[in-house]
């Protein structure tokens, strides 16, 4: 026991004046009587029933003496000496990710990371801070360098777990940020541990790692999509089993809320299974799977959240593409197998003039030849010469190393095999980037302006083996699914919770209306084309409004992450070049007691209060 | 003065009563038990030869042509003695509740009806278990005023101890009387043995219990500190209600016990509160124990 503010002892000297004030109240008031004779008598007799009546006299004094104390040790911060993970500057980073959820331990995990982390603030030493992470999707700090214990408090308890993955790296860097300023500051992670297990980055202080979590019971619905298949839909789905144990589970497959299908699916330790099913209806529609306990009566696994999972089926709506060309092969046969894509082609007359048709197309490809005025829609541009957009330089041979830039629209091009005779040499301006370079020059770019996209090849096709490479149809689908997409977003890939949806808004959308699986309403401008507010799992459906009319568009956010559906606590963490095991209650700590003192202080006040009443009554009624 | 005419005049019609009437040494205005020569006139009787043919009747002989004999009360004086206790404690609260005036007054009175009615009145004070004054023996109103001015000149100070002062007074041969104790009877010892000595020497005694209303019904509550204003003893007691109906108990009990010694010994006992005024005591209380007529 030691006490954080003694000085607060001297006003033990206050017992004094009570003492003194107790004195003077009982010094008793002379009365002159005619005669003490017939009150001795009394005396004698009633002294002979209550030898403790000097006793009772006294209870106040002793009672207001035992209050002056109880206020007084309470002043002085007693506090008793406990062992605790860690004291000082603490930075806690609180574990928030979908795997918290899991209720191995009752009632979350997340919980018990709370009722831990609360454990620390009560231990924290007078003058120590703590910072609060909150480890989630997207990290938030709850409490920087705070020594009120309220405060800290009230930023732990307004903590909830997110749905999806920690964004470890995030959190790690915020905590590392905001111990910049504090002497040896102490990490402490309280998570089940589903940290990345490299690229860590190294935080400068001590970290130790509190975990949380029991069980690897798990089973998780891993994959689910659907794909168009000759005018029909394809479905596969995917449920994996965590766990130490062979399981069995029901999958259901509903249809718009109609029950599919319900199959029992054995799943081994560590194993997964897997079920497609073909030539389902082709209109646009949402589907859900659902693991249930073969055993109805027992619950499937320590977290729902990825018991369920959503997919969203939609059929590509036709692409009117217009190809204006003096004729390719291999531009033709593309677009002509390119699903959802209804392909049209222009040639320039004889005068070498281009004519473009009144109406609009979703894509224009200009292959070699460009018109005087490019058309406002968006543009795929091959072998061009300088145009409004950028200028084209004169061409170049000799190309020996070819670079591929890591992007999404380079996703899968394999350009190693790839031969170039000549290109020429295009000046980007700033808004367009590189995907493929060549020495100092782009080969192929692309970028959008304005809500147009443009994307060009500096060379000619017919002067490169392009186009007898693998690389060729996954290069121009993924170039004209950029230019042109199916819909205003990819329905078929299953977002993950926290992840931003892009959305391609045809021009005549004025502006479109989200709605998340719980009816919160999202209204996005025009012109806006991310949608981050995907923290719930479910099916979005997202308005598409357009003067007097409307449609609707779906699309599904699962958790479908592997090291948030393994549960599996983790024995250690490896951060940087640390590999951190279980922390042990190793450090004094101090928890303080004044509370206990005080409210002993308020009862026996209350005590005091209702002695003195009823002495107080007992003389006032008889008077 | 102690009192106006009026309540003179009142008391003068008044005379003190013993029962058990002693044989006065001259005659005064008492009847006697015997029949006797005063002028009082009791009954007839047939004359019989050698009556006092003085006190035969001629107005009936010379009617009725027989003689009787006028029967004539025998009438005696009657020696009073009133004892006052003149102890500290006997000056008791302030002016008309008093205890020692109160007493003073009573004792006119009462001196006042005994000399009137030609008693022979002695006084004798009390203060420290001895007799420190005494008035009389004296007869005759013309000896009121004197009885006054003596009266007037007594304060109240020191110690009770009646019984040893009663035993004092009675040991001085003095004839058997009319004995009139006035006392708050606040004694440690008690005041009996004193009463029965006196009694033992043929008095008739009437005690007049002389006490202010706070010490019937204190008035005082908390802690406090009681000082004894005839020992200057202190005594702490902390008074609440509950010690308050205590005292009154004990001192309804000490009242009545009081009043069974006295009935035994044959004592007239009269019990007098000062917040009632004096006369009335007198006049009422008295006559009603028998004390005065």
């Amino acid at each position: 026991m030691q006490f954080l503010t003694p000085f607060f002892f001297a006003l033990s000297a206050l017992a004094i004046p009570i003492i003194l004030l107790y004195m003077l109240k009982l010094r008793r008031v002379q009365t002159p009587v005619s005669s003490t004779m017939l009150w001795q008598k009394i005396l004698r007799e009633k002294q002979a029933n209550t030898p403790w009546q000097k006793l009772k006299r006294n209870l106040l004094l002793f009672l207001q003496l035992l209050i002056l104390a109880a206020l007084v040790f309470a002043l002085a911060r007693p506090a008793l000496q406990t062992k605790v993970i860690a004291s000082g500057a603490i930075v806690v980073l609180l574990d928030a990710s979908a795997s918290m959820n899991a209720t191995d331990i009752v009632p979350t995990r997340f919980e018990a990371a709370r009722k831990s982390a609360q454990e620390l603030i009560d231990a924290l030493s007078g003058d120590a801070a703590m910072t609060l992470i909150l480890a989630g999707v997207a990290p938030q700090t709850l409490a920087a360098a705070e020594t009120d214990k309220s405060i800290l408090k009230s930023a732990l308890n307004n903590a909830q777990p997110s749905h999806g993955a920690a964004d470890w790296r995030a959190a790690l860097a915020l905590a590392a940020g905001s111990s910049r300023n504090q002497n040896k500051p102490v990490f402490i992670i309280l998570s089940d541990g589903g940290l990345p297990t490299e690229n860590l980055p190294a935080l400068p202080g001590d970290v130790r790692y509190l975990p949380i979590g029991l069980s690897q019971e798990n089973l998780a619905i891993s994959a689910f999509a659907l794909r168009p298949l000759n005018g029909s839909a394809r479905l596969f789905v995917e449920v994996r089993n965590y766990g130490n144990k062979d399981r069995a589970a029901t999958l259901s497959l509903y249809l718009a809320e109609e029950l599919l299908l319900a199959r029992q699916m054995n799943l081994p330790a560590h194993g997964s299974a897997s079920l497609s099913l073909d030539n389902l209806p082709g209109g646009a529609s949402i589907y859900r799977a659902q693991i249930s306990s073969a055993d109805s009566s027992a619950p499937l696994d320590f977290l729902p959240l990825d018991d369920t999972a959503f997919a969203v089926y939609q059929p590509a709506a036709a692409r009117r593409i217009l190809l204006v060309s003096q004729g390719n092969l291999f531009l033709e046969q593309l677009l002509a197998a390119l699903p959802g894509a209804q392909s049209f082609r222009a040639l320039p007359n004889s005068s070498g003039a281009l004519q473009l048709p009144a109406q609009p197309f979703d894509l224009y490809i200009f292959d070699g030849d460009l018109p005087a005025q490019l058309p406002k829609g968006n543009l795929l541009l091959i072998n061009p010469t300088s145009n409004e957009l950028f200028e084209v330089g004169a061409e170049y041979k000799d190309i020996v190393e070819m670079n591929v830039r890591d992007h999404a629209l380079t996703r899968f091009v394999d350009w190693r095999n790839v031969h170039l005779l000549q290109a020429r040499a295009a000046q980007l301006p700033a808004w367009m980037f590189p995907l493929i370079e060549a020495d100092s020059h782009s080969l192929v770019f692309a970028g959008e302006q304005n809500g147009r996209r443009v994307a060009a090849l500096a060379f000619d096709l017919r002067q490169s083996d392009l186009p007898l490479q693998i690389a060729y149809p996954i290069l121009f689908s993924n170039l004209i699914n950029y230019l042109s997409p199916p819909a205003s977003f990819d329905a078929s890939r299953a977002l993950r919770p926290g992840e931003s949806l892009s959305l391609f808004l045809p021009a005549e959308v004025e502006r479109a209306v989200i709605a998340s699986p719980s009816n919160m309403l999202y209204t996005l401008a025009p012109g806006q084309t991310i949608f981050t507010q995907t923290d719930e799992l479910g099916y979005y459906a997202a308005n598409l409004i357009s003067g007097e009319s409307s449609r609707v568009e779906y699309f599904a956010v699962n958790l479908f992450d592997a090291d948030e559906s393994n549960i599996a606590p983790r024995a250690d963490l490896q951060i940087g070049t640390q590999t951190i095991a279980p922390a042990l209650a190793a450090q004094q700590g101090l928890l303080e007691i004044w509370k206990w003192l005080a409210a002993a202080a308020l009862i026996l006040l209350m005590i005091e209060w209702q002695v003195f009443h009823r002495k107080k009554n007992f003389t006032a009624h008889s008077t | 003065m102690l009192f106006d005419e009026s309540t003179l005049r009142k008391i003068n019609q008044l005379t003190l009563v013993a029962s058990r009437v002693r044989a006065g040494a001259i005659k005064g205005e008492r009847r006697s038990a015997r029949r006797g020569s005063s002028v009082e006139f009791a009954d007839y009787r047939n004359y019989v030869p050698g009556d006092d043919l003085r006190r035969l009747d001629w107005n009936i002989y010379a009617r009725l042509d027989k003689p009787f004999t006028k029967l004539l009360e025998e009438e005696e004086d009657l020696a009073v003695y009133i004892v006052l206790d003149a102890s500290a404690s006997m000056n008791w609260r302030e002016q008309e509740l008093n205890k020692f005036d109160y007493a003073r007054k009573l004792a006119a009175g009462l001196g006042a009806i005994a000399l009137s009615s030609g008693d022979l009145l002695s006084m004798a004070v009390l203060q420290n278990g001895r007799v420190a004054a005494e008035f009389g023996a004296s007869r005759g109103s013309a000896a009121l005023p004197r009885f006054f001015q003596f009266l007037e000149s007594l304060a109240p100070q020191g110690k009770t101890d009646l019984n040893a002062a009663l035993r004092q007074y009675a040991i001085h041969p003095r004839r058997a009387g009319l004995l009139i104790l006035i006392s708050d009877l606040l004694v440690e010892d008690g005041f009996q043995l004193g009463l029965r000595s006196l009694l033992g020497r043929g008095n008739e005694v009437a005690l007049v219990h002389l006490l202010a209303p706070d010490e019937v019904e204190p008035n005082l509550a908390g802690d406090l500190q009681l000082l004894d204003i005839e020992t200057n003893a202190a005594q702490e007691v902390s008074i609440d209600g509950g010690l308050r109906n205590l005292y009154s108990a004990r001192f309804r009990e000490w009242i009545q016990s009081t009043q069974d010694d006295c009935r035994k010994q044959g004592i007239k006992y009269i019990h007098a509160v000062t917040d009632k005024s004096w006369d009335k005591v007198l006049l009422l209380e008295m006559r009603k124990a028998g004390l005065v007529k």
